[in-house]
């Protein structure tokens, strides 16, 4: 969980409240807002991003694309060198954004599903600065809209609209979505599940697996408002379920802590999934400043990229 | 004030309905969207724990709202005086029947009777009458009204107390029908006199068994404004079974050493069904329970309420056998029944006639007909022709002497004497010739008979069914006697004869029966034959109880029976020579002169009559009713119109009714449950408004916080 900025880089950098920046209609603003404050916080920090990014020289060997020979090399020491480097910018990013009933929900004055929106946003913008594809698929019990993943001009502000549609349906289904996404994308990339989770879990797994074994990079966005983590309501009420309508007298005081295990007993549930097929699994209250979300977001890349290159999967064309 | 319906106040309970819920903590109507209910699991309401009741005015509206309507329901009235009862404060009468019959012998019964008749004395006020009857078989007033109002008032119960200790159950039946309309009629006595008209009650204090014969009451119209009030005691012992002799009538044809039948009767509420019976020999002296078995008992299954005969075999060479008794009940009372066994009585007569003994056309024939040997009675005919000399033996013997042939002279006269000493002559002449005999034998030597010769026939026309020989004709169904044809009779003109009574006459005037006494014995002339050449009395139903009548007139046979019940008055012999009894125990009694009968049969067991040429033996018995001990059907009485007012319980039953209806008029006119209602109703509108305005005033209270 992070609900607090965990790293010094992070602390020391100017945070934008969440609640400020959901006053801010425009979901493209609001991405906008966050992405380049994160960028001028970025110059300070010892990472460069996933850039086109130098790593070796290695000696040319006849059948070598000559367009990779580095010339300046060749001019001072009369050598045939190849360049080589990580290329980077094929990635495809998947977002697939929960837009259920059950999102409709925030004790904040804002809803987990514009807290979504906007992180999607946020993360859309981001990666499309970074020059990559990036497509969106947003769900509730069934997939309401799909863009496929692309890098062109406009397809931002497709993906902005698709997100600022409300919330329609009434249940979370997990699995048709991810279903339908392992049949639609055949490209590897990055799929982002940003989604309350507030479903049985059951299937979830294995329709994980299968994007997982279809070589796609999974990260987990787990979005909880801050009254869900310890059932912040004080008053004994009538509780209605946003998404079924169904009613039941609750009172918190009583039913708290049992609440409390089981919630606990849920994230730990999907935590344990995202372990066991490495996917990355970030948990993010909606009172959680975006940034914290995308400098996650990066710093796992990061990581994996790492763990790529130490295992040796090197070369040009290369992918992390 | 008072309710009607008090039950109904159990509905104020509901007042806890109100407070509950009022404590518990509201459940807020308020809805909250939370995004999943999957983690939630629902809260049990809450009583609220400050124990703080909330929005105290409504509670207590909605508590009077309850109570209102409870107390409505429940009928309320104010209990106001009621209304004098004329007739509470009036002085009763009453009569209390104290019931003496042989069922009140049983174990505790007696004095539970005595006690509880003694309390109801004590009960009576000073200005009551009250008289006491105690019955069995009748009711005999032990104190009247006049011996009551006679006694000082302070003394009148212990007079009559006095008088009730004094008192024992006797060995007669219950003829409670009898004591009731006894009763009954001393109340309705006085009605004329200056006594005032307050309540008239008869008390029964009664074992109230079943056998009690109620009869008297069908055709006795109970009088108005008298009730009965039961007082039943109750026999510690509910077995009981007794047993009767079945008595053979008169015409039975059983063999004297028969076994004999005895009835055992069951009461209806035996525990038991299994007794002994058996013949047993007369108690020790100075003992009560009857001696041993003679021979060995028989076992008798009779099942409760239900009575079966058994036949009890009589033990051969055993002499003076007299009571048979039953083992194995609760109560001795009437576990013995006293038998004699039947005797054949034997009775001689003398006819003197010129009959051919079968000549189917003399008279004789019939004669013997008539007297046919049964196993109660044998009657000898002896024949004798009328010039044979009388035999001494044969006029001694005969009850009645028979003439039909005339006789001479010396015989007449010997035969005139033998009526003076007090014979029977029955005197049937064939033939106008009979004429000086018939002189001599009447003491009128000059009377003569002439035949008469009727046109067609004659017939009797003039009977006097008074004389004891018609007597048993006098019932109109068998007093005709014109079926009966005379073709002869003998004209006899008795107008001179001394004495002489004309018990029939033809329907010409002429005598047809005469009867003439002659010292101590008469003579009875009959005119005409019974023989079919002189008329139809032979073969008319008429002839042979004729015979018997002459006979029994005679003295040759009695009609004496031996089977009595207690308190039956036996009918003595009527030749009149019985002078004492001697009853079971205690000494003999003498008779009056020319007693027909003897009423003083107070206990069980054999009597004697003394006087006569043998002694002779009746057996009295306990009425078979007695042993019928279970309670009599608690509506019989009513359905023979008596009103019954039940035991106290159901006085007081009567009086909380009283005080019922009473409290249902004051509430019919009070009518207070409107007001209750109206009230429930205001309370109720009042209530709505606070609650709108409670319910409304936080909603006000929000919109003027968010303009």
């Amino acid at each position: 969980m992070s609900a607090a900025p965990s790293t010094p880089a992070l602390a020391s950098a100017k945070l934008i409240d969440p609640q400020a920046l959901m006053s801010i209609r425009s979901l493209e603003l609001r991405a906008r807002a966050v992405v380049e404050g994160f960028w001028s916080g970025m110059h300070r920090s010892p990472y460069h991003g996933f850039s086109v990014e130098f790593t070796e020289y290695r000696q040319y060997t006849p059948g070598d694309d000559p367009r990779y020979l580095d010339w300046k090399v060749f001019a001072r020491s009369d050598r045939y060198v190849i360049k080589k480097y990580e290329d980077e910018t094929n990635l495809r990013v998947h977002l697939l954004a929960d837009l259920s009933r059950s999102m409709d929900y925030g004790s904040r004055g804002y809803t987990k599903a514009t807290y979504a929106a906007t992180l999607a946003a946020t993360l859309g913008y981001f990666i499309h600065l970074q020059g990559d594809a990036v497509g969106l698929m947003t769900f509730d019990e069934k997939v309401r809209e799909y863009l496929p993943a692309r890098h062109r001009v406009g397809h931002l502000r497709q993906l902005m609209l698709a997100l600022e549609k409300p919330a329609a349906g009434r249940a979370t289904d997990l699995a048709s979505p991810l279903e339908r996404i392992t049949s639609l994308i055949r490209k590897r990339g990055l799929v982002a599940l940003i989604s309350d989770f507030l479903a049985p879990l059951d299937r979830l797994e294995r329709n994980l697996l299968t994007l997982s074994a279809g070589g796609h990079e999974l990260t987990v966005f787990h979005i909880v408002d801050p009254a869900e983590l310890n059932l912040g309501i004080e008053a004994a009420a009538v509780f209605e379920d946003v998404e079924s309508a169904r009613t039941l007298y609750i009172d918190p005081a009583a039913a708290r802590d049992a609440y409390m295990k089981k919630f606990a007993a849920h994230t730990e549930a999907l935590r344990a999934i995202c372990r066991k097929l490495g996917a990355s699994y970030q948990q993010l209250s909606t009172a959680d400043p975006l940034e914290i979300a995308l400098f996650e977001f990066l710093q796992q890349r990061m990581r994996r990229g790492r763990l790529f290159r130490r295992a040796g999967a090197v070369g040009t064309g290369g992918r992390s | 004030m008072n309710f009607l319906a008090p039950l109904f106040l159990l509905g104020g309970l509901a007042l806890a309905g109100p407070i509950i819920y009022h404590l518990v903590r509201r459940t807020t109507r308020d809805r909250t969207a939370f995004s999943s209910l999957m983690f939630l699991q629902p809260s049990p309401p809450r009583l609220s724990k400050r124990h703080r009741l909330e929005h105290i005015l409504l509670l207590i509206l909605r508590c009077a709202a309850l109570a209102l309507l409870a107390l409505g329901f429940a009928r309320p009235f104010l209990k106001q005086a009621p209304i004098i009862d004329p007739t509470a404060a009036q002085p009763t009468r009453s009569v209390v029947l104290v019931d003496t019959s042989a069922s009140m012998r049983r174990d505790g019964v007696w004095a539970a009777a005595r006690a509880r008749a003694e309390e109801i004395l004590r009960r009576a006020g000073p200005a009551d009458q009250v008289a006491v009857y105690a019955f069995d078989r009748s009711a005999t007033p032990l104190v009247s009204f006049e011996d009551w109002n006679r006694a000082a008032p302070a003394d009148r119960v212990a007079f009559a107390v006095g008088r009730l200790a004094a008192l024992s159950p006797t060995w007669a039946g219950t003829h409670l029908g009898n004591a009731l309309v006894t009763a009954a009629e001393a109340l309705a006595e006085n009605e004329d006199g200056k006594t005032a008209p307050g309540p008239r009650r008869v008390v029964l204090v009664s074992d109230l068994q079943a056998g009690a014969r109620l009869d008297a009451l069908q055709a006795y119209e109970w009088p108005k404004g008298v009730e009965l009030i039961v007082e039943a005691i109750k026999a510690r012992n509910v077995t009981n079974a007794g047993v009767q002799f079945v008595a053979d009538g008169p015409e039975s044809t059983r063999a004297a050493d028969a076994p004999v039948r005895v009835r055992v009767t069951n009461a209806a509420e035996s525990k038991r069904e299994q007794f002994k019976l058996g013949w047993t020999s007369a108690p020790a002296a100075g003992s009560t329970a009857a001696g041993d078995f003679i021979g060995e008992p028989i076992d008798a299954y009779v099942p409760p309420g239900q009575s079966r005969v058994f036949a009890l075999p009589v033990p051969k060479a055993v002499a003076g056998l007299d009571r048979i008794s039953l083992r194995g009940d609760d109560e001795d009372f009437d576990n013995t029944a006293y038998v004699i066994p039947p005797a054949q009585q034997r009775a001689t007569l003398l006819w003197i006639g010129s009959d051919v003994a079968e000549d189917v056309k003399q008279p004789l024939f019939f004669l013997r007909r008539a007297f046919a040997e049964t196993p109660r009675v044998a009657v000898q005919v002896i024949a004798s022709a009328p010039a044979a000399p009388l035999l001494p033996a044969d006029v001694e013997a005969a009850s009645i002497i028979f003439i039909a042939d005339a006789v001479s002279t010396e015989t007449a006269s010997a035969l005139r004497e033998q009526a003076l000493a007090g014979k029977t002559l029955v005197v049937a002449p064939k033939s106008a010739t009979f004429g000086p005999t018939l002189g001599t034998l009447l003491g009128r030597p000059e009377l003569a008979l002439t035949e008469a010769r009727p046109s067609n026939y004659a017939m009797l026309a003039e009977i006097d069914f008074q004389h004891p020989l018609f007597a048993p004709f006098a019932d109109p169904r068998f007093s005709d006697f014109t079926k009966i044809h005379f073709w002869k009779f003998r004209k006899l003109d008795v107008s001179g004869v001394s004495g002489a009574r004309v018990i029939a006459k033809f329907d010409s005037g002429d005598p047809a029966l005469v009867e003439v006494p002659a010292g101590k014995g008469r003579i009875y002339v009959l005119t005409s034959g019974w023989q079919p050449e002189e008329s139809q009395l032979a073969v008319s139903s008429k002839f042979v109880p004729l015979m018997w009548s002459l006979l029994e007139q005679a003295g040759g046979v009695g009609s004496f029976a031996t089977q009595y019940a207690v308190g039956d008055k036996v009918a003595l012999p009527a030749d009149g020579t019985a002078t004492s009894v001697r009853p079971p125990s205690g000494a003999g009694v003498a008779l009056a002169a020319k007693a027909a009968e003897f009423a003083a049969t107070m206990q069980p067991g054999i009597y004697q009559l003394d006087g006569g040429a043998k002694p002779l033996r009746f057996a009295v018995n306990l009425d078979a009713n007695e042993s019928r001990t279970a309670p009599l059907a608690a509506d019989e009485l009513e359905q023979l119109g008596v009103p019954v007012a039940r035991l106290k319980a159901d006085v007081a039953v009567a009086s909380e009714n009283k005080t019922l209806l009473q409290g249902i008029e004051a509430e019919n006119r009070q009518k207070l449950w409107r007001w209750f209602v109206a009230a429930t109703l205001a309370v109720l509108l009042i209530e709505s408004a606070l609650a709108g305005w409670t319910a409304r005033r936080p909603a006000l209270e929000t919109q003027e916080a968010t303009p």
